[in-house]
């Protein structure tokens, strides 16, 4: 046993346990962002951690934990988000009905997401989601004295509680067919008996574990949840629900699918590619008509659920590989977006209305780039970051002979042209005579920061595309190895 | 030097500067759009004088690896065709950039120099990209700075004319990005090597099977029906044209047209010689359509810039179809009047541009007799009628000539119908200059001198005239350094339809 392949989970824990110790410990004015600090410091040591450990796979308490490119590059992805929601919370005015434990919920469920994606076996896979779900449970309802946050919260948490339920039923199936829960033993029982696969009881939990997952990623129909838990949630959860918890259970889906049951494939493609398409059509179809930007984002994050979900389902190393590389290029372009909406948030009431952006590029033409480059390359539109993913994913979906996933994608891309633009040319047109008093802040440095690093990210990205795509190659291949 | 890319990146950084100008910077903003689009045509001048007039492909290549990983690189270079329409993009601009100038728009006027400074970057990329996935980039990426246009400077209907403009644009190139990616796959499954590269796609020649290519053509086929547009894809045509500020009008109308029949015979035709052949008669037809639909409706078009768009849509039909029918002197015809096309259109609308201003309207019925105060107009306008509707000794005479020649060798019934098209030309266009020009004085005072052209009107509308000229008298300045090329594009669809070759070895690749 490697017990030091491990130090990623110790750094996050001892980081989340020292966050919460400091947010109940009565703090000087002048230390009240210790919290946020320790947070910080804990997920760059982190990514630190995990440059030094890049390499070939080490395994941890016993096969529980896999070390491996996959999970690493997966928790860059979530460490980052991490690091940009606490990033996004920054100061922020409505703060004053939100509680010190903020920090400390956001590392725990940083936490689950990676222990999600780094994990080797069905029992940490569980773990992982839950303590992801748990954290951001409370996470959505912590302005306790908002009523919406609360809805919010309440919500997420009776859906997610079924979703959890379905999981861990899928998960008790599958032991019973494979005979063990290690992801690695799946894949091998898979491998070396014949006439598992098609087995009624493993279709049974393969299309358990593909529902619950689909709650957890905001697949249609599993998705009734996801705009009114967008909406209510303060915006920097929000931005960390579209990001690190897509990422984490995108990641999930890859280690059951693509790499424990590859050889049950048949089993899952159609179902799961079917998920996607209806996916991809209702989210973007949902998005059409709605009058806040952050439900617009909520129906967009469903809708790119759908894209990310054929990397799953064409089920190979081109699939995984293109979806890891979508990720990165999702929560830069999320990001970017929601860390606009935060910033008009803080300027007006109700500033997540679409009519609150009316005028807003040209009042604050920095604002309105970065927000144009986001929703630009949420749409898909060359030469951004969503555009190569959006290639690489059609690309294996051709390659896997599942063109008809790419044709629906490509027509559900059209569609959602529309309501990104309308936000685009909302924000370009001369604001309204009725100017209503606005709170005319400085800009927060650090919100500021997140958005402008995620617009570069979005032209950066696409321009050197390489580099990271043979990093998500790698990724791939580690995947793949059982 | 790698002159190409230079040629794309001018009007690109042009663009950028002219968007982080300062708003009150209006005189600064003219002089850097005004010298940013001479430098353009100053470089595509230099491409032109390095072009080798036997290239059959891309000449002049730079290349270089974007994501190597997936095929994809930065590869952009001249060939015989795209040369010609490099000159289109570039002299128009220029034209447009100076019609610009003179009439800058109240609000913005840098931001409005600089996207169309960035349109242009757009367009000459597209007609020089040697990589399909480059096509496709520059294909979306000069959508963004025209849909701004419209949507900011256009006129009352703006925010849903850009919209249908953005939508039925998008739907088309996605589908076309599906069949591109698909394309390099189903390649690299045969060849073992992933690339997007047209030269290496053209020089492997992978037997897709005729039922893959028909698809796979198909998906590009709606992309660039959409754009030129094609009938029955044109329902964007009349509101964006009428809806746009007349300068992008003309920029649309001359130039972006171009890219969907470009496209057709540079990729579609070259790229998928198994599935044309069960193309030809589909696409034709609704060219045939287009040419007869689109002269009814400038018939009885009810302003002029409408007239004009729907003439357009009756001679890119002709245009389309000088490319599908597979034919030598048909597709030479095809290139030759993609170039007159561009000028004749930008013509047509310059002069309504000038009707406009002068008189106030764009009604037609509400003109009548400018030609007593406004004989210099009158002329040229004259000018540009007869090249409009192709009357022997004019430019466009010989374009459509070798369409309907190279047509009527392949199928005669086409080359009878499309020759209603030539008659509507001449009803459409003389009703236009009679309705204005002709007849009582109506609709202006003082006998509609406000109208007449003056130095700033000729700098532009002179250029053109010049240009239509030249090509009457020496078309084959164009069809000599276009033929190998367009020999060449269609050899591979030649072949698989059993029809006679020109004179050179089939699939030569030139490095």
């Amino acid at each position: 046993m490697n017990a030091g392949a491990a130090l990623t989970m110790y750094v996050m824990g001892a980081t989340m346990v020292l966050a919460f110790v400091l947010a109940v410990v009565p703090l000087p004015a002048s230390l009240r962002r210790l919290p946020e600090f320790t947070g910080i410091a804990g997920i760059v040591a982190t990514l630190a951690i995990t440059v030094a450990q890049w390499g070939e796979r080490q395994v941890a308490f016993y096969g529980e934990l896999r070390i491996d490119r996959f999970g690493l590059l997966m928790t860059w992805i979530i460490m980052l988000s991490a690091l940009a929601t606490i990033a996004l919370a920054w100061g922020e005015p409505a703060a004053a009905g939100r509680r010190p434990e903020f920090t400390g919920l956001v590392l725990a469920a940083a936490t689950g997401m990676m222990l999600t994606v780094m994990s080797g076996d069905l029992i940490t896979l569980f773990i992982g989601i839950e303590l992801l779900s748990v954290s951001l449970y409370i996470l959505c309802a912590i302005e306790v004295t908002r009523e919406r946050s609360l809805e919010s919260g309440l919500k997420y948490l009776i859906t997610g509680s079924i979703g959890t339920a379905l999981l861990i039923y899928g998960f008790a199936l599958l032991y019973g067919v494979a005979g063990t829960t290690s992801l690695a033993g799946i894949a091998d029982r898979l491998a070396t008996v014949d006439g598992l696969a098609s087995q009624p009881l493993l279709v049974a939990a393969i299309a358990l574990i593909v529902v619950a997952l689909g709650f957890k990623a905001s697949a249609v129909p599993f998705h009734m949840w996801t705009p009114d838990v967008y909406q209510g949630a303060p915006t920097p959860v929000t931005a960390f629900m579209g990001t690190g918890t897509k990422a984490a259970a995108m990641g999930a889906f890859l280690l059951v699918f693509t790499g424990a049951t590859q050889q049950a494939s048949g089993d899952w493609r159609v179902l799961i590619g079917a998920m996607a398409v209806i996916t991809m059509v209702v989210g973007n179809v949902g998005a059409l008509m709605q009058q806040n930007v952050k439900r617009m984002l909520a129906w967009s994050s469903i809708a790119q659920a759908g894209y990310l979900l054929i990397g799953v389902a064409v089920g190979t190393e081109v699939g995984a590989a293109a979806l890891i590389y979508y990720l990165f290029a999702y929560v830069a372009m999320t990001l970017a977006a929601f860390g606009i909406v935060v910033l008009r948030e803080r300027e007006v009431e109700d500033g997540d209305r679409l009519a609150a952006f009316i005028g807003y590029g040209r009042a604050r033409p920095w604002a309105g780039v970065v927000m144009t480059l986001a929703l630009l390359s949420l749409a898909g539109f060359p030469p951004l970051a969503g555009f190569v993913g959006k290639f690489l994913l059609f690309g294996s979906a051709v390659d896997a002979g599942m063109s008809w996933l790419a044709i629906v994608a490509a027509v559900a891309s059209a569609i959602s042209v529309v309501y990104y633009l309308r936000v685009v040319i909302v924000m370009w047109s001369p604001a309204p005579e009725d100017q209503r008093p606005e709170r005319r802040l400085q800009v927060p440095r650090s919100v500021a920061g997140v958005a402008t690093v995620g617009a570069v990210a979005v032209i950066g990205l696409a321009i050197w595309a390489q580099p990271l795509i043979e990093l998500c190659t790698d990724a791939a291949r580690a995947l793949m190895i059982p | 030097m790698p002159w190409v890319s230079i040629l794309i990146l001018v009007p690109l950084v042009a663009s950028v500067v002219l968007m982080l100008l300062p708003a009150t910077e209006r005189r600064l903003a003219r002089a850097v759009a005004l010298v940013a689009s001479f430098l353009t045509l100053a470089v595509s001048i230099v491409v032109l004088s390095l072009f080798d007039d036997q290239a059959t492909v891309l000449s002049q290549v730079d290349h270089l690896d974007w994501i190597p990983a997936a095929g994809v690189s930065w590869d952009v270079g001249v060939d015989g065709i795209s040369i010609w329409l490099v000159m289109l993009t570039t002299v128009i601009f220029t034209l447009g950039i100076i019609a610009a100038c003179q009439h800058l728009p109240r609000e913005r006027a840098s931001v409005f120099l600089g996207l169309i400074m960035m349109a242009q970057a757009g367009l000459l990329g597209l007609f020089t990209a040697g990589d399909l996935i480059l096509f496709y980039v520059f294909w979306e990426f000069m959508l963004i700075p025209f849909a701004l246009l419209i949507w900011n400077w256009g006129g009352g209907e703006r925010r849903s004319a850009g919209m249908i403009f953005v939508v039925y644009t998008m739907v088309g190139s996605l589908l076309m990005l599906v069949s591109i990616v698909a394309t390099g796959v189903l390649a690299a499954d045969q060849s073992g090597s992933l690339t997007f590269l047209m030269r290496d796609l053209m020089a492997q020649g992978a037997q897709l099977g005729e039922t893959t290519s028909t698809i796979l053509l198909a998906g590009f086929l709606i992309a660039f029906a959409i754009k030129i547009p094609l009938w029955p894809f044109h329902g964007w045509l009349p509101r964006v044209y009428s809806q746009a500020p007349i300068v992008v009008t003309i920029l649309l109308a001359a130039v972006m047209s171009k890219a969907g029949v470009y496209g057709l015979l540079r990729i579609g035709v070259p790229l998928f010689p198994e599935g044309i052949g069960n193309l030809i008669i589909p696409v034709a037809i609704l060219a045939l359509v287009g040419i007869i639909y689109g002269s009814l409706l400038a018939w009885r078009a009810p302003t002029m810039r409408l007239l004009v768009g729907y003439s357009s849509l009756a001679h890119l039909g002709f245009i389309v179809l000088g490319i599908i029918v597979i034919d030598r002197m048909a597709a030479q015809g095809a290139v030759l009047q993609m170039i007159n096309h561009g000028i004749v259109v930008a013509a047509a609308f310059v002069i309504v541009m000038i009707l406009a201003r002068g008189t106030g309207t764009e009604d037609m019925d509400r003109l009548g007799g400018l030609a007593k105060g406004a004989p210099k107009l009158a002329v040229a306008f004259l000018f540009v009628t007869m090249a409009a509707l192709a009357l022997p000794g004019s430019n466009a005479f010989v374009g459509e000539f070798f369409i309907l020649g190279g047509v009527f060798d392949q199928y005669a019934w086409m080359a009878v119908i499309a020759m209603l098209g030539v008659i509507y030309a001449a009803v459409y266009m003389l009703r236009m200059y009679q309705s204005t020009m002709n007849g009582p004085v109506r609709g202006v005072q003082d006998e509609g001198r406000a109208a007449e052209m003056r130095g700033r009107d000729a700098i532009i509308l002179v250029p053109l005239i010049l240009m239509m000229l030249w090509i009457a008298i020496w078309p084959a300045s164009i069809v000599n350094t276009s033929r190998s090329s367009t020999d060449w594009a269609l050899v591979p669809a030649q072949v698989a339809e059993d029809r006679p070759t020109a004179d050179m070895p089939a699939r030569e690749v030139r490095p």
